[in-house]
């Protein structure tokens, strides 16, 4: 069950959730609109021992707080490398076509495991399977184009190290991943890395002011707000009969029909994307170059809803202390083994106001549907990453 | 003797510290601490609204926003079929189609155990299981914020915008449901039968967990009723009848003056200071 936390809700109430979000447009039990994510404040740099760090904290409550440690690492020496130091320049061709040696000269790809990515939930344990499944979704997200590990190469001997410690504070009233998402990226966006003062492949050696230190996401030198690229960000939908909403609650939640975790990167930078495109296939979604951004899918992952584990409602036909069934069936054991047909009866047949659980996978048309809505220029991903824009990572 | 940690405490002052986050309030010499966050503390006669977490022999333990669960006996509980019918085995054996695990009720304080624990009863054709609606939980018992303890802990109001009449229970420990009007018994006698067969006829729908067909008008102001009342607990007002309707209506007039109309439901973030704002300056 890699999945967000069971909620015990009634059956009446998951019928009630269930109609309004299936009316068009969609009655959302907290009135957003179904693109619209909950408001939040956020802030950075809270941290002073980090090399960045964020907090968010959204109006329901929950907040999380992330902190980016970076350390200097020696790389490890791979079983090819004796020959490329001799030459002590790449050569073309033969046995250079496995992954991560794909790189031209000196630009060098980097390894996921330089990237140590650990979430906690109160009230979960660390090994959790939902855990870990946050984890994953984040770091994947984060690596999925390889483009994020290759800003931490220092030289071909040393690579930055970094620990990024995600933390939910308040107990999980939400599926926390959009927040988690929104934190992560803004902790990046303020990560700032000692500036290096050594050349080559020496050992590093770091200039001491910090104020000179770069960014991890570079910044536009003639605009020092402007970032020139940004982290990935993860946007959680779901699909409730015809309508698609955004940042569900956990109740919405509880009624989903599918439930999607789609990260989005933005590539303002074209020549970026034509270097990436060619590796990810995922990159045919990416939309044509103009104004706006350019979002590219990196990754997708299905969330398990907890809608299929929820109880079934029972119809009054078959409901035994309906009406004046009782008298009838409390007068002997033969009432109530007649029962039990109907019981299975409702089970597989629809009755109007009777909650049913989803059965059966996601159709290929919703989630189609689905990915379509995130990716549309002008939309959700676009407002998510302008509101975040608006953001002082300084 | 003062038991409390030496950190709490600094030596040599007088002063008196608190051991609480809350607001204070003076009474003469009497100083009290209104906590900003307490978990429900029952008292015989506090009408409730409780989830059911567990189904045991004879009796549910029910969720009731306080520190221990609330027991309900399958004793206070009106059985099917008529209110005066002797409890039996099958009764016993069926407990889960009267309450099962997830199922949200309304009922009352019937008594204390020693340990604060509550006994709750739902033998009254008022009380019973929850359904035509939405559910909210607020923290009660807050300082400044949250259901407090008032004369009226029900009500129906009439919902604008075509909407039909809509159902309020402020449940004293913070738990409130809001649901599509259902018609109570007093209602039903008037239109079309004799007290006789009333009991009979209301107790038919106890224990029943289908929804009624509900407009979307109604679900539309069932949503801006929760609103008005998740925005007056953020804005640290009181949460009673007078304010949740003076807060409705003013609700839809701002609706109103938006851009998107009577469709525009949403109470969040700025919206609700508003609204709360709204409330004050009344």
């Amino acid at each position: 069950m890699a999945s967000s936390q069971h909620v015990l809700l009634s059956p009446a109430e998951l019928s009630y959730l269930h109609s309004s979000l299936s009316l068009t447009p969609p009655i959302r039990p907290d009135g957003r609109s179904p693109t619209q994510y909950r408001p939040l404040s956020a802030e950075t740099g809270i941290l002073p021992g980090t090399n960045g760090s964020a907090r968010i904290c959204f109006a329901d409550g929950t907040e999380a707080i992330v902190g980016v440690k970076a350390e200097v690492e020696k790389t490890k020496r791979r079983w090819d490398d004796d020959a490329i130091y001799s030459e002590n320049q790449p050569t073309e061709g033969e046995g250079q076509q496995q992954p991560g040696r794909d790189g031209d000269n000196g630009e060098e790809s980097g390894s996921s495991e330089w990237v140590e990515l650990t979430v906690e939930i109160p009230g979960y344990r660390d090994d959790d399977s939902g855990t870990i499944f946050l984890g994953q979704m984040l770091s994947e997200a984060l690596l999925a184009d390889g483009g994020f590990v290759r800003k931490l190469r220092i030289n071909r001997r040393f690579h930055w190290r970094l620990y990024l410690d995600i933390l939910l504070i308040s107990p999980p009233l939400s599926y926390p991943l959009p927040l988690l998402s929104l934190t992560t990226h803004l902790a990046l966006l303020a990560t700032r890395l000692p500036k290096l003062k050594s050349e080559g492949d020496e050992d590093p050696f770091f200039d001491d002011d910090w104020a000179a230190a770069p960014y991890l996401y570079p910044r536009d030198p003639s605009n020092k707000q402007k970032v020139v690229e940004r982290p990935p960000v993860t946007l959680l939908v779901m699909a409730v009969g015809g309508n698609i909403i955004f940042d569900p609650s956990k109740e919405e939640l509880a009624v989903a029909d599918v439930a999607l975790a789609v990260s989005i990167g933005d590539d303002a930078s074209t020549a970026q994307q034509i270097q990436g495109g060619d590796k990810m296939d995922v990159d045919s979604f990416s939309h044509g170059s103009g104004s706006g951004r350019n979002l590219k899918l990196l990754s997708i992952r299905t969330v398990d809803p907890p809608s299929r584990l929820t109880p079934p409602g029972v119809a009054n036909a078959a409901n035994s202390a309906y009406g004046h069934a009782q008298v009838v069936s409390s007068a002997g054991a033969g009432g109530n083994s007649q029962k039990m047909p109907e019981a299975r009866q409702t089970e597989s047949e629809a009755v109007e106001g009777v909650w049913k659980p989803p059965r059966g996978g996601a159709k290929a048309i919703v989630m189609g549907a689905l990915v379509q809505k995130v990716l549309i220029r002008g939309g959700v991903a676009d407002e998510v990453l302008d509101a975040l824009e608006g953001v002082d990572t300084s | 003797m003062d038991a409390r940690p030496r950190h709490l405490h600094p030596p040599h002052t007088t002063a008196i510290t608190s051991s609480l986050a809350g607001i204070t309030t003076r009474t003469n010499k009497l100083i009290s601490v209104r906590p900003l966050r307490a978990r429900y503390t029952p008292e015989v006669g506090d009408l409730v609204v409780g989830r059911i977490l567990e189904v045991q022999a004879k009796r549910w333990r029910v969720d009731v926003g306080s520190v221990q669960l609330a027991a309900l006996p399958l004793s206070a509980i009106n059985l099917p079929g008529g209110i005066l019918r002797k409890r039996t085995e099958t009764d016993e054996l069926q407990i889960r189609t009267f309450f099962a695990e997830g199922d949200l009720l309304v009922a009352e304080v019937q008594q204390l155990f020693g340990d604060g624990a509550a006994v709750l009863h739902t033998r009254s054709l008022k009380y019973g299981k929850l359904r035509n609606g939405v559910f909210v939980a607020v923290s009660g018992m807050g300082g400044g914020g949250g259901v407090v303890r008032s004369r009226r802990q029900v009500w129906t109001m009439e919902g604008a915008n075509n909407a039909g009449k809509m159902d309020v229970i402020l449940g004293v420990n913070g738990y409130v449901w809001i649901s599509k009007h259902v018609e109570t018994p007093k209602e039903v006698e008037q239109k079309h039968m004799g007290i006789t067969n009333l009991e009979e006829n209301v107790s038919a729908t106890v224990y029943s967990s289908q929804n009624d067909a509900i407009d979307g008008d109604t679900m539309r102001e069932i949503a801006r009723l929760r609103g008005v009342v998740t925005a007056l607990v953020e804005n640290g007002c009181r949460v009673d009848e007078d304010m949740v309707v003076r807060g409705y209506q003013e609700a839809v007039e701002m609706a109103m003056l938006s851009e998107s109309g009577q469709e525009d439901i949403y109470l969040g973030g700025e919206r609700g200071e508003q609204l709360a704002a709204a409330l004050r300056g009344n």
